[in-house]
């Protein structure tokens, strides 16, 4: 029953989010709709997940959100759709039976419930060394790439050709 | 202790490259200091690594599964190549100081130098075919940022955008190479294929064995892939010395060197290389001797050099190629700092304006006669020793035919240096030029490399033990510096070359009288300019791309709404593919 | 179908996907776009950790599923920079006006 709820309560809020006029309102339900991930995720019996998903998911990247907004401005709607509303619905009605028909036969094994945290988790990062240094690097490239982008300030052009 | 050493030469210039870009531009003192200082310990920490050489691994970062493991071995050959990359980087920083004051975007330069070090130390020092791969792309990145380093003259642009996609297309070649060996061995480890190599099923071996021949010959600027090293020469000189003589194109003869004991049997491997070699080696020396570029000579003196250690490599002489590897870094990088001075001063590359310099600039001249005497392969300086042994090498092993064409060539070497040498420092001024001499830091560079083209062929002894030692697949037959001086000073080849560049002397100083030779000869001046035809074949792939890319050019509407409709609509596409192969 | 925890996250899963992709295709402002991404990411996510269930695997879904945040993350920062730098260049945050490269 609370996996019902949990799940309505996911749609309706990344529903929302899209749909909402002002982009702040937007940020805010994406903050419930990662909330209501972190809970989802722990219900599947994965709680560090939720738990970096919860304080990443609904804080950090919220946070950045309201920030970029702020520094931005708010903005009204302007221009017309580019692309016709009948075309957008047939193509994601395609994609969406397809892809739950493919994945139809899974739905039937049995899934013994939340009680599956392992503890192997710890001997899982030798195994996955590499993928933990390309995430490290990531990060570092995404700070050092957002520092690049907000700088912003032109410098003097001084002589420099030489043969 | 090793392992710290292969860390620091690789982390130390990457770590440098990054402070000197967050430094800003505003500061250039404090950037120029952070990349002297970075250099020259990296420099100071490649020369100690050569003493603690082992054949085992040093490093190894097990990363699991697909990957193998990441492993550093400083052998022999390893070292030497990263003591080379990591020394001349350093002088050329030190060179750059006085050669890039007051230029924009500093930053962005020292970033790529020091950037390229650490990649080049890393290729040579790794025994995983992936990691070299990766480091091998990584060179040539830098190298493409750095020849077009001026991106507002268009010729600059042209000539790093031809050597990136030249230089790539050979990479492709070592990925196949490298996959191929996967494949077959189930491993990436350089060590394991050298030991194995005869359990690879022989049509395999010879796709990799051609691949990465394809790789050399295209990272080393050699025949069929001999264009982009001249154009390349927009680069600023110390670029030039650095990554154009003596370490990135040495890439592609390492390559060859290091996997020589598995493909030496792959049947037409070796007269392949010989061919590549040879070819490279004579149409570079008559392209040279028509070029009136002052750095256009000495590229295509760095073509014809490295086709001399392609050659030797194919006729089986490995030591005798490192060992004119070794000569040719210091000496060519001599040349091009100098060169570097030389144009620095009079403003202009073309030779026809130049002339009558050497009043005023004394040091210079001295120092780049010196390079020109170990180029040109006169007794005493390096470039003689480490040139006769290729010959003699290939004369015991080789075809005759090649050894012949090697032959004509050293003269043909010994004709274009000494035409380049009269024409920008002795004779007539021919038009006025305002000319100072070398700075300080300059001359620190240049000084150190000319002591070293006087000696550093008396690091034989030493180099020969420790290549024999640390490669436990290759075959050396030398031992101390007194047998290889032995064998050069009594092989009667010695003196059959010796007087093959005496004759190429003679031409040049008694050129009147060979006027007539020199009529009938003109015809080959519009070939050589346009490099034996395959500037053309260029221009075709070029002028195919560029329809291709216009011609598809209306799908792309710039319209994110489009673009992510045409990203869905193939999603759907391969979703109805799959559902109905289910 | 019966209603065990499988099939719930996959109606779930599968609700996230549609509306994040619909969310991508139909708006104008840069910020929707990398909200819609947001979303879009979240589906693929708990995608990655049911699957780690029904393979029996369960280790490398998490460790996967943790590769997903970091690297959306990382997409949401530099698409809201991006975004900012639009703002402050073109004046507005429509999609449209990014179009200058074509001719």
């Amino acid at each position: 029953m609370v996996y019902i709820l949990i799940a309505t309560g996911l749609l309706v809020c990344a529903i929302q989010s899209i749909r909402s006029p002002r982009m702040l309102h937007s940020a805010l339900w994406l903050a419930g709709a990662s909330a209501l991930t972190a809970l989802m995720l722990y219900m599947l019996g994965a709680p560090e997940v939720a738990v970096i998903e919860l304080s990443v998911g609904a804080g950090l990247v919220t946070v950045l959100f309201v920030f970029a907004i702020n520094i931005s401005g708010e903005e009204l709607q302007l221009s017309q759709h580019s692309i016709p509303q009948t075309l957008v619905w047939i193509v994601l009605f395609v994609v969406i039976t397809l892809a739950g028909l493919l994945s139809l036969p899974a739905l039937n094994t049995p899934f013994s419930g939340p009680e599956q945290a392992t503890q192997l988790r710890i001997t899982l990062w030798e195994d996955r060394s590499l993928d933990v240094l390309l995430q490290i690097l990531l990060i570092f490239a995404g700070i050092l790439g957002v520092l690049g982008l907000l700088s912003g300030h032109d410098e003097k052009q001084s002589e420099g050709k030489d043969l | 202790m090793t392992a710290t050493l292969i860390y620091s030469l690789i982390g130390i210039p990457w770590l440098g490259a990054l402070l000197v870009w967050l430094v800003g531009d505003r500061r250039p003192t404090a950037q120029h200091a952070l990349a002297v200082i970075s250099s020259v310990l990296t420099g100071c920490a490649s020369i100690y690594l050569i003493f603690l050489r082992q054949s085992e691994p040093a490093v190894n970062l097990e990363m699991g599964g697909a990957f193998g493991t990441f492993s550093f071995t400083p052998d022999g050959m390893g070292v030497f190549l990263a003591a080379v990359a990591a020394v001349v980087g350093s002088l050329a920083v030190i060179y750059s100081v006085d050669y890039m004051r007051g230029a924009a975007q500093l930053g962005r330069y020292y970033a790529m130098v020091l950037f390229f070090i650490g990649a080049m130390t890393g290729l040579v020092l790794t025994s995983n075919l992936l990691l070299m791969f990766f480091f091998w792309e990584i060179t040539a990145l830098t190298s493409y940022s750095l020849i077009s380093f001026y991106n507002d003259d268009p010729k600059a642009v042209a000539g790093g955008l031809k050597a990136l996609i030249i230089t790539q297309l050979g990479g492709l070649g070592m990925l196949a190479g490298a996959l191929v060996i996967y494949g077959q061995l189930g491993t990436y480890d350089l060590n394991v294929f050298l030991a194995r190599h005869a359990e690879i099923d022989p049509l395999w071996l010879k796709i990799a064995a051609f691949g990465f021949l394809a790789a050399a010959a295209a990272k080393s600027s050699q025949f069929p892939f001999h264009t982009w090293l001249p154009d390349a020469m927009e680069a600023p000189s110390p670029i030039s010395a650095l990554i154009h003589a003596a370490t990135m194109v040495n890439a592609g003869v390492y390559l060859l060197a290091r996997f020589y004991p598995a493909f030496e049997e792959v049947p037409g491997w070796r007269t392949a290389v010989i061919v590549v070699g040879a070819v490279s080696a004579l149409i570079a020396g008559v392209m040279a001797l028509f070029a009136t570029d002052l750095k256009r000579v000495l590229a295509y003196s760095t073509v014809s050099q490295l086709g001399y250690m392609v050659y030797a490599v194919g006729a089986g002489g490995i030591f005798a190629s490192q060992f004119h590897l070794m000569s040719h870094s210091v000496f060519k990088a001599l040349l091009f700092l100098a060169a570097g001075t030389v144009i620095h001063a009079v403003g202009t590359r073309d030779m026809r304006l130049m002339g009558g310099l050497g009043k005023k600039m004394p040091i210079t001249q001295v120092v780049f006669i010196l390079g020109a005497l170990a180029l040109a392969g006169v007794p005493l300086m390096n470039g003689f020793w480490s040139k006769e042994l290729i010959l003699e090498a290939g004369l015991e092993h080789g075809p005759m035919w090649a050894y012949l064409v090697m032959l004509f060539t050293a003269g043909l070497t010994a004709l274009y240096t000494f035409r380049m040498v009269w024409l920008v420092f002795f004779g007539e001024e021919r038009s006025h030029l305002h000319a100072h001499d070398a700075t300080a830091f300059m001359r620190v560079s240049l000084v150190l490399l000319a002591l070293g083209s006087l000696t550093t062929w008396l690091l034989a002894g030493p180099f020969a033990r420790m290549l024999a030692t640390t490669l436990p697949f290759h075959h050396f037959e030398f031992e101390t510096t007194w047998e290889v001086v032995f064998e050069v000073l009594t092989a009667p080849a010695t003196l059959v070359a010796l007087t093959v560049v005496a004759l190429g002397l003679l031409a040049w100083w008694r050129r009147e009288q060979l006027v007539g030779v020199q009529k009938r000869l003109a015809f080959l001046r519009p070939v050589a300019e346009s490099a034996f035809g395959f500037d053309f074949l260029n221009q075709i792939i070029v002028l195919i791309t560029k329809a291709l890319a216009e011609g598809l050019r209306v799908t792309q509407t710039g319209n994110l709404n489009w673009n992510i409709f045409g990203i869905v609509t193939a999603l759907a596409v391969i979703l109805a593919i799959l559902a109905a192969g289910v | 179908m019966n209603l065990n925890v499988s099939s719930i996250a996959f109606i779930a899963i599968i609700g996230l996907l549609g509306i994040g992709l619909y969310g991508l295709l139909i708006t104008r402002n840069l910020i929707k776009v990398v909200v819609a991404l947001q979303v879009l990411v979240k589906g693929a996510m708990i995608f990655v950790v049911l699957a780690g269930h029904l393979v029996g695997d369960v280790e490398i879904g998490q460790s996967m599923a943790l590769t997903v945040i970091v690297a959306d993350t990382i997409v949401a920062v530099i698409g809201l920079a991006l975004a900012v730098q639009v703002r402050r260049r073109f004046g507005t945050l429509d999609v449209k006006a990014l179009t200058t490269l074509r001719r």
